[in-house]
């Protein structure tokens, strides 16, 4: 079978199977075996048969496209059933345009390119970005187009051209990712099995305390759990072989919402639910920029797609293209170099459309290609530009809430009240790094006036999270703060142009982090508290604890021996320091951000080991703690060796076959791997191309620069907290307003409850009392006036119309009191009245004939 | 006349009104409680599967009165003479816009039948309004005269009243009052638009096609009768009001009244009274006390079927009829959902009863449906881009639909609370989860459901509309999009107030038993088809669709052809650019690709 066809079937049944699992468990969790134990067989197999399925997918794609970066492969077009077709990326379009054209200057232009990456690679440059050169010559068509298949399997919602569907979209990006993911995610579930063992029976609850006195007593909830962990699964799976970004955000949601049960897993504890709510609440906030990038993007383009999707034409058969985000942004015919698309163009241009269609409103066709003949104009004159940068602005807010960037990193933190294994799936490896990835899927499409804002933030959030972690004592929320440093360091890197270094440091992260955490977990299950102040000499008792977290520790803070071998982090943290050299050299204004990824680099290792040397060097400080330590179980320590394993050799490269690096090098957009690309507002901005970080001079410079950072870091904490030259009593005293300051995290919490939470549940009881006393006033008051005007009403009736009927009635009776006096029982005078009666009568009518008839 | 749907589609609308008379009569002795709840519950469920046998795609089985997808005309027409002398008839049909809100109807009437069982006061009295009530409401859904239309909303009207003023809580006389006022007011002023456009309108104005297209005529009275009959014809035929209102020429437009077109006045009387009907802030402060003292199953109708009948009207008769007025005041409708959207959220932020919370919750997801149903997009930058504004009526239909589910569900949810401990306090719950972890789980899914997660129905229609009004409008799409924020703090707020936490604190903790049969025989199918429209839209698509788009693609082409022709050339329409309109470039969507 063709690979674009196995790809997207393996990969799809990795992406499924944890959801199975998830349906299976949350009907039958709680019978599956005594207190639901299987369910963790249940999940554990889903998801290993996920990672088999990723795995030979990754191997199948190796088999065909070589683990080398920069092959040029060739793309084929599939018709399925459907109609559908895969396409693969944008290439065969272009591809089919150049042979067609024989267009000789498009290859010519690149060939620089590769021969100044042939020379960067240079015999001591071992560990480097790998580039193979003889594969990308082999083929010679045009410039790099990454290889990619994609297409769709479901149709959610249609209306005329505008479609939002669920696809896939596969590169070596998708694999790599699936591969990491459900590796970890294997090795985690694990663990987990071991970890949360307690939950098989009854649990005490110590941190809940009754209204009554004494703790919460429970059912375990052991099937929930990994219930939850497999939904989990599942939509981290399906953001990252989303085809398409309404399918990133329905799985992005999903991961929320998993994140939101997983961290909230012990909700009687107030400080869980909290916790949860606070994480979903504010990656809520990001998703609120994320929805405006995406109208931004679905109002002007009306596609979501990455790729371009070819549908057969039903008037004649012939394949017609409907170009995806990519090819959209950055064309084809403009070798890939980001435009701003014609929709964006139009969408900004709308008043002088209109001017144009009412001139020519009699022959609309005319008036058409007027208009297309003045959209270069428009574009040229910066017209659209900024939809583009508020599209890329606006879905990077949600990387922001996802991937706990400053200003939303708050979350992160709170969110360690999860159980220990979540921390280290979602909160380290995998969701928090969906923001990142997106911004590594959406690098096409992102201005260079958003990487910078990415750059920036990213920055921004690597220096205020070490800071904060030096001072934590709470050995998880260390961890936490590390993890928004770590992918502070990530956004840094792509925002610079670092593409490859950026997710190569997400992937090496993502081992030695997942790590990390387990390794904690494993101190916590040891020793009942997070307290680092409490613990200490641990080494002796839990080894292999000791040895794997000691391997974390020197994978995170790039350890190695400069130019010849290290850790994974080693590779992946030169790139970026080297990638953000070469952005300052270029853009001279923006020095800090080089400066501040090289200070990060120290604080990185300082607070690292001063966590590794407080936790398992020296002498217990409580013996309470240290007497009931113990090393882990088996089935807990197996995985720490196996995720050892990978933060030692991630970053390495084999036999000049390309590791991961060559890998992702397939992957990347193209476009970017040729010249600098230059700011659409602001032209001085230059955005470097990432393989001129890979020439000799700069990345000698940036590795020494992390070396020397690194060691003086890891200096600094081993004669404060090993040698203990100074006290660090003292230090805290001298610096105590700084280190309070930072031991409340810079006082984000405070200051966003001042400035958001206090405002809205104000707006809200304003609203609400509104309704209360304004408009319910109103209109009560309206229908109080209606009820008096009743009242009214009938006073009227009682008084004025009763009043003169009764009045009326009241003569009358009067009238025929008063007659009575005449009624005597006279005869005489009876008939002296009729002659009267009889009288008038006669003069009364002949009065009226006169006036009326005859008159 | 052979109308095959006659008899089905009858059948449908007057058997609850008959049962009921049948209860009302003194045949079933009044202690006879359980009997007369079985037979509104076979009744409601007897209606509901008719309406899905209905409802399911066919078209040529049951003698031609299964619906045909992808029809987007008005199907199994019903036509009868009623109050000749006003043109009054008996005219029912179907389309793709009321077949869903039809079986929605039904299945929730059968629902709340089912949650009326711990109803003890006057039983008889009580199903026999509420049986009245669903026939109120079907056939205001199905009515396609205006003024039969009018007389099935009235219908509606008035079992509310005692439903919510007999059977509700402490302040029910109250509520009821509120709620019938608020509601009579939208009434008379339907009913001063419905004369207005009656008024107006002529039949002769319409090709004797159109005649044909929207069953004006009848064997009774062809085309060549109506032309030969002197004077205007009058016509409370829905869609040959529509018919004339889009006309080039159309005396709606013409009339003037004060300064303004008579359409546009029937448009805002009109929109207000279904706005106070959606409910639109400011009209909406009936809701929230109706729905705190209705009991369970009227809350639910009410918020599942009553509301949408706002939506529906907008959608079925303001925009049809007076497009012109449409157009212009799309901005107001737009910026009415907007308010209702954020300030619905913001005040249920503030509720500190459960139930009221949720009926704020209503109010800003009713907002979504006018922003869909609002945003004219057809105009973007003078584009004829008319899939957007399909795109956004029918998010607007989806989210009707959806929040029909949802809503009935949190109100059932909070219902079944309710009928435990009696206290509706958000601040005195806690610890449900543990103490009901069957109800909490369904409770929790259907309040994501409301809190549109990805999956469950609310996302589809949520997603559709906003992404649509970023063409309309940029402000309102982001304050839109804004209210995203708070809906995941409302609901996530009362989730982990009501069922997490370690211990309930509030009174009566004893009676928190189990969720019991019934009500799990309601929740479920509620939650199921919260989950299956999340993961299957195109289920509902397949019906909604084809009757939106052209009415969207009709309208949009209206626009260019009638509306900017008129403001182009000074008020001179040429003749033949009517007619061109189907095969207009501009219309063709692949040229404005970008």
């Amino acid at each position: 079978m063709e690979l674009e066809q196995t790809l997207p079937i393996l990969l799809g049944l990795a992406w499924i199977t944890p959801l199975f699992s998830f349906v299976a468990i949350l009907f039958f969790g709680p019978r599956m075996g005594t207190h639901g134990k299987n369910a963790a067989s249940v999940a554990t197999a889903a998801i290993v048969c996920s990672f088999v399925f990723s795995l030979s997918a990754l191997l199948m794609w190796i088999g065909v496209h070589g683990m080398s970066g920069g092959s040029h492969g060739s793309h084929h077009v599939l018709l399925t059933d459907s109609q559908t077709v895969l396409v693969a990326g944008s290439a065969q379009w272009n591809l089919a345009d150049h042979q067609a054209s024989g267009s000789e200057d498009a290859s010519e232009a690149v060939h620089p390119a590769h021969d100044a990456d042939a020379a960067g690679v240079q015999p001591e440059d071992a560990h480097n970005l790998h580039h193979s050169p003889d594969s990308s010559d082999s083929h010679g068509a045009g410039a790099h187009v990454p290889i990619s298949y994609s297409g769709d399997w479901y149709t959610l919602f249609k209306v005329g051209s505008l479609e939002l569907t669920i696809g896939w979209y596969i590169d070596a990006l998708t694999l790599l990712m699936f591969v990491v993911v459900s590796l970890i995610a294997s090795c985690i579930h694990i663990y987990a099995t071991g970890y949360m063992h307690d939950e098989l029976h009854e649990v005490i609850d110590h941190e809940v305390h009754l209204v009554a006195g004494g703790h919460l007593h429970r059912p375990g909830r052991f099937s929930r759990f990994f219930q939850s962990l497999s939904l989990f699964c599942f939509s981290m799976f399906g953001i990252v072989i989303a085809g398409n970004l309404a399918m990133i955000f329905i799985f992005w949601e999903l991961v929320g919402i998993c994140s939101w049960f997983l961290i909230g897993f012990y909700y009687e504890r107030k400080t869980a639910s909290n916790a949860a709510n606070k994480a979903f609440i504010l990656n809520r906030v990001g998703d609120f920029g994320m929805l405006i990038g995406l109208m931004a993007l679905w109002g002007a383009l009306g596609t979501f797609r990455f790729a371009d999707s070819v549908t057969m034409s039903l008037d004649d058969g012939k394949p017609v293209v409907a170009k995806g985000l990519f090819n959209l942004v950055r064309p084809a015919e403009n070798d890939h170099q980001l435009i701003v698309p014609d929709g964006m163009v139009k969408a900004s241009a709308s008043g002088e459309i209109a001017g144009i269609m009412i001139e020519h409103a009699t022959r609309p066709r005319d008036g058409e290609s007027e208009l297309k003949s003045r959209i270069s104009q428009w574009r040229s004159d910066g017209l659209g530009s900024w939809l583009l940068i508020v599209a890329g602005l606006g879905i990077f807010c949600g990387c922001v809430g996802k991937s706990a960037q400053v200003p939303l990193h708050v979350w992160l933190p709170d969110a360690m009240e999860g159980p220990t294994p979540v921390s280290a799936l979602v909160h380290s490896a995998t969701m928090v790094a969906a923001g990142v990835y997106l911004v590594g899927r959406l690098y096409p499409i992102l201005a260079p006036e958003v990487l910078l804002v990415i750059a920036y933030i990213g920055m921004i959030t690597l220096v205020i999270a070490a800071t904060i972690a030096m001072v934590a004592t709470d050995i998880k929320r260390v961890l936490a703060y590390s993890t928004i440093s770590q992918l502070g360091y990530m956004m840094l890197a792509l925002g610079v142009g670092g593409w490859v270094a950026g997710l190569f440091h997400l992937i090496t992260h993502a081992f030695f982090k997942s790590l990390l955490f387990l390794c904690s977990g494993s101190v916590i299950h040891a020793c009942h508290t997070n307290d680092m102040r409490r613990m200490g000499g641990l080494a002796k008792v839990m080894p292999w604890t000791a040895g794997a977290m000691l391997i974390g520790c020197l994978a995170i803070i790039g350890a190695g021996i400069p130019f010849v071998i290290g850790f994974s982090g080693y590779y992946s943290k030169d790139a970026i320091l080297a990638q953000s050299l070469s952005f300052v050299q270029n853009n001279p204004s923006h020095q800090i951000l080089f400066l501040a990824a090289a200070a990060g680099a120290s604080l990185t290792a300082f607070y690292m080991f001063r966590l590794w040397y407080m936790t398992f060097a020296g002498e217990p400080r409580d013996h309470h703690v240290a007497e009931h330590a113990h090393e882990s179980p088996l089935i807990m320590v197996a995985p720490l060796v196996v995720l050892s394993f990978f933060a030692v050799v991630a970053g390495w490269s084999f036999s000049g076959e390309g590791g991961l690096t060559g890998l992702l090098e397939q992957a990347r957009p193209a476009g970017t791997s040729e010249g600098a690309s230059h700011g659409l507002l602001q032209v001085s901005l230059m955005i470097p191309a990432e393989h001129e970080s890979h020439q000799g001079a700069v990345h000698r410079s940036a590795t020494l620069v992390a070396f020397t950072t690194a060691a003086l870091g890891l200096l600094a904490a081993t004669s404060l907290y090993l040698w203990k030259f100074v006290s660090v009593e003292l230090l805290s005293r001298m610096f105590g307003p700084l280190v309070i300051f930072l031991s409340k995290s810079w006082y984000f919490d405070e200051l966003y409850s001042f400035l958001f939470m206090k405002p809205v549940l104000l707006v809200s009881s304003l609203a609400s009392g509104t309704d209360r006393h304004a408009i319910d006033r109103f209109v009560d008051g309206i229908a109080w006036c209606a009820r008096r005007l009743a009242v009214f009403d009938d006073w009227i009736d009682r008084f004025v119309v009763d009043g003169v009927v009764n009045a009326t009635a009241h003569a009358t009776w009067n009238i025929g009191l008063k007659m009575r006096d005449f009624q005597t029982g006279k005869v005489r005078q009876y008939v002296m009245f009729i002659v009267i009666g009889t009288i008038a009568l006669f003069v009364l009518a002949s009065m009226l004939w006169n006036s009326t008839i005859a008159g | 006349m052979n109308q095959p749907a006659l008899l089905p589609f009858s059948l449908l609308v007057f058997l609850p009104a008959c049962v009921a008379l049948v209860i009302a009569l003194p045949i079933i002795p009044r202690q006879r409680e359980d009997l007369v709840r079985w037979i509104a519950l076979t009744t409601t469920a007897i209606v509901f599967m008719l309406s899905v046998w209905l409802a399911l795609p066919g078209g040529v089985t049951a003698g031609g009165v299964g619906f045909m997808l992808g029809e987007p005309d008005m199907q199994s027409v019903i036509k009868l003479p009623w109050i000749q002398s006003f043109g009054i008839e008996y005219l029912l049909g179907v389309d793709g816009i009321s077949m869903p809100l039809v079986v929605l109807t039904t299945f929730l009437s059968m629902l709340s039948a089912a949650a009326s069982w711990p109803i003890t006061k006057h039983v008889k009295a009580y199903f026999v309004l509420f049986l009245l009530l669903e026939t109120g409401m079907l056939g205001v859904f199905m009515s396609l005269d205006f003024f039969l239309f009018y007389v099935f909303w009235e219908v509606m009207l008035l079992p509310m009243y005692f439903l919510i003023g007999i059977w509700g809580g402490p302040r029910r006389e109250y509520a009821a009052i509120k709620f019938f006022l608020y509601t009579l007011v939208g009434s008379v002023l339907m009913l001063l638009a419905i004369l207005m456009l009656y008024f107006t309108s002529d039949l002769k104005l319409l090709s004797d096609e159109q005649l044909v297209a929207v069953h004006a005529v009848s064997p009774f009275m062809d085309a060549a009768t109506i032309r030969s009959l002197p004077g205007p014809q009058h016509t409370f035929n829905l869609l040959a009001l529509a018919a004339i209102g889009q006309l080039p020429e159309s005396p709606f437009a013409a009339a003037q009244i004060l300064g303004l077109s008579l359409e546009t006045w029937a448009f805002l009387l009109l929109l207000i009274g279904f706005a106070i009907k959606v409910p639109i802030v400011p009209f909406h402060t009936w809701l929230p006390d109706a729905h705190v003292e209705a009991p369970t199953p009227i809350s639910m109708i009410l918020a599942g079927v009553l509301l949408k009948l706002g939506g529906y009207g907008i959608l079925r008769i303001c925009y049809p009829i007076c497009p012109g007025a449409g157009l212009s005041l799309a901005w107001l409708v737009c910026g009415i959902g907007v308010l209702s959207m954020l300030y619905g959220a913001f005040a249920a932020l503030a509720q500190k009863d459960f139930k009221r919370m949720v009926a704020y919750s209503s109010v800003s997801h009713m907002g979504y449906v006018m922003l869909g149903l609002g945003v004219w997009s057809a105009v973007a930058g003078q584009e004829y881009r008319w899939e957007y504004w399909a795109q956004g009526v029918n998010g607007a239909m989806f989210q009707m639909i959806a929040h029909g589910i949802s809503s009935a569900g949190m109100f059932f949810m909070v219902g079944v609370l309710y009928d435990r401990v009696h206290h509706r306090n958000l601040e005195e719950f806690g610890g449900i989860f543990n103490r009901m972890p069957v109800y909490s789980g369904l409770a929790v899914a259907i309040f994501f459901a409301g809190l549109g997660l990805p999956g469950m129905c609310g996302f589809i229609g949520e997603v559709l509309v906003t992404l649509s009004s970023w063409n309309y409008s940029r402000l309102f799409a982001s304050l839109s999009a804004f209210t995203v924020i708070l809906t995941a703090g409302y609901i996530l707020w009362a989730i982990q107030r009501v069922y997490l936490g370690a211990e309930y604190k509030g009174p009566h903790g004893e009676d928190l038993v189990p969720i019991t049969r019934r009500e799990l025989a309601i929740a479920t199918p509620l939650v199921a088809l919260a989950i299956l429209f999340g993961i299957y839209p195109q289920g509902l698509f397949n019906y909604i669709s084809p009757t939106v788009n052209k009415q969207c693609q009709t309208l949009a082409a209206w626009t260019r052809d009638v509306n900017d022709a008129v403001r182009l050339n000074g008020g001179i329409i040429e003749p033949q650019s009517a007619t061109q309109q189907k095969t207009s470039p501009i219309l063709d969507s692949a040229v404005l690709q970008p």
